[in-house]
């Protein structure tokens, strides 16, 4: 027999947990957006029309793997602190399965442990995989 | 005269608000919008625009999912069982745009808009009254969900295994485009397994963050994630997004949502054209 309502403090901490990540996300974009803005406004814009596979970029970009993205939040890199943002964002509905993990073994509903760990497995491998 | 990057990202911001606005008044979602503003409106590479809806999508799913989760309308269960397909597809979606050439991923989206139109003028019957089946039930999938005025009704659910293979391929899209694929999510909850729409349409906007996250990691080590795009395409659609919740409790979206499929297939005539011609 499955409990039918989830705990409601539960619910709380998921959409309260979801508001923060997003608005974290975005404050942290917004800094290093109007750093980016700041120090690179009044120049031309970088030509987007022809997409560049990252290794065969001419100039070296940090942004695209995560210790790069934390060395430039750290040297204070406006475009690595957009992306810092980026990573948060993504980070929120992990977070909440996460959260949904910790409701459903409240709740001693072990299908749904189990269901839910599948699904934090399969974004979790093909990020270390990405990683490596 | 060329374009600085203060006004290209000032023009993009309110782009993006727009998107938003419009993805969250349609049920669209901001990802599918995304496309067409970056690709047709500012000439950027399909990649980058590819990318900018990936952030997009996580952005409006988890600023809404925030306010729905609340009020206990979304089926969580159902939503983290079907998320086990959606995953699996976004991996393999990612790894098929890998090898596809840009083109052909460009005739696969004008595609899904063609389907999204179509759905725009689908009628809208509330399932009552469905039987359940057995494995739904031993999944644990009926939920009840708040009526006004009603209190809580209940519901049952059936065809598990075909709305699992439709988010296959749900997730498959969204690996491969970015997107939320909120229409394929709806075709399998709302007319395959006969969800109550309410219910399909907050749980599907609840799936597509998580989909999204399980191919994040790998489109921002291909570069497809962009800054200097993702920064004004975030925060322009997030709060575009947050006005569209709020105008949407005050107005009706009927007519909006069907002179927007018009829109949305000229779109999508455009992307298929450009595609076979070789445009991207």
């Amino acid at each position: 027999m499955h409990p039918d309502i989830p705990k409601h403090d539960m619910r709380t901490a998921i959409g309260r947990a979801l508001r923060i990540g997003v608005t974290v996300a975005c404050v942290i974009a917004f800094i290093g957006g109007a750093y980016y803005l700041w120090r690179h406004g009044g120049e031309p814009m970088p030509d987007y029309t022809q997409f560049i596979p990252v290794d065969q970029r001419s100039e070296q970009t940090d942004y695209t793997s995560l210790s790069g993205i934390i060395h430039g939040v750290l040297n204070l890199q406006a475009t690595e602190w957009i992306q810092m943002g980026v990573v948060v964002l993504i980070l929120t509905p992990i977070i909440r399965v996460l959260l949904s993990l910790v409701e459903f073994s409240l709740n001693r509903d072990w299908i749904y442990v189990g269901i839910t760990a599948i699904v934090f497995l399969v974004i979790l491998m093909n990020s270390l995989e990405g990683a490596a | 005269m060329t374009t600085t990057i203060l006004i290209f990202t000032l023009v993009l911001l309110v782009g993006a608000y727009l998107a938003g606005l419009l993805g969250s008044l349609t049920g669209l979602g901001g990802g599918v919008v995304v496309i067409p503003l970056l690709t047709l409106g500012f000439n950027v590479d399909f990649h980058y625009a590819i990318g900018a809806a990936l952030v997009a999508s996580i952005a409006t799913s988890s600023g809404a999912a925030s306010a729905y989760v609340r009020e206990g309308i979304t089926n969580v269960r159902l939503g983290m069982f079907l998320e086990i397909a959606t995953t699996v597809g976004a991996v393999g979606g990612a790894l098929i745009a890998l090898w596809m050439p840009i083109n052909a991923i460009a005739i696969i989206y004008g595609l899904v808009l063609i389907l999204t139109a179509a759905m725009q003028y689908r009628r809208k019957v509330d399932h009552s009254g469905v039987v359940g089946s057995v494995a739904a039930q031993r999944l644990g999938l009926f939920g009840t969900y708040p009526v006004k005025g009603v209190g809580l009704v209940a519901y049952q659910l059936t065809n598990v295994v075909w709305g699992f293979l439709i988010m296959i391929v749900a997730g498959v899209l969204s690996g491969l485009l970015g997107i939320g694929s909120g229409v394929l999510k709806v075709l399998a909850m709302d007319c395959t397994m006969k969800v109550p729409f309410k219910v399909s349409t907050t749980t599907s906007n609840f799936m597509i963050g998580v989909t999204a996250a399980a191919s994040a990691v790998v489109y921002i080590q291909r570069g497809y994630i962009d800054p200097g795009i993702a920064c004004p395409v975030m925060i322009g659609v997030l709060f575009g997004a947050l006005t569209g919740a709020r105008l949407l409790k005050r107005m009706k979206v009927t007519l909006l949502r069907q002179i927007f499929a018009i829109a949305i297939l000229l779109v999508a005539a455009n992307m298929i054209y450009n595609g076979f011609t070789g445009k991207f």
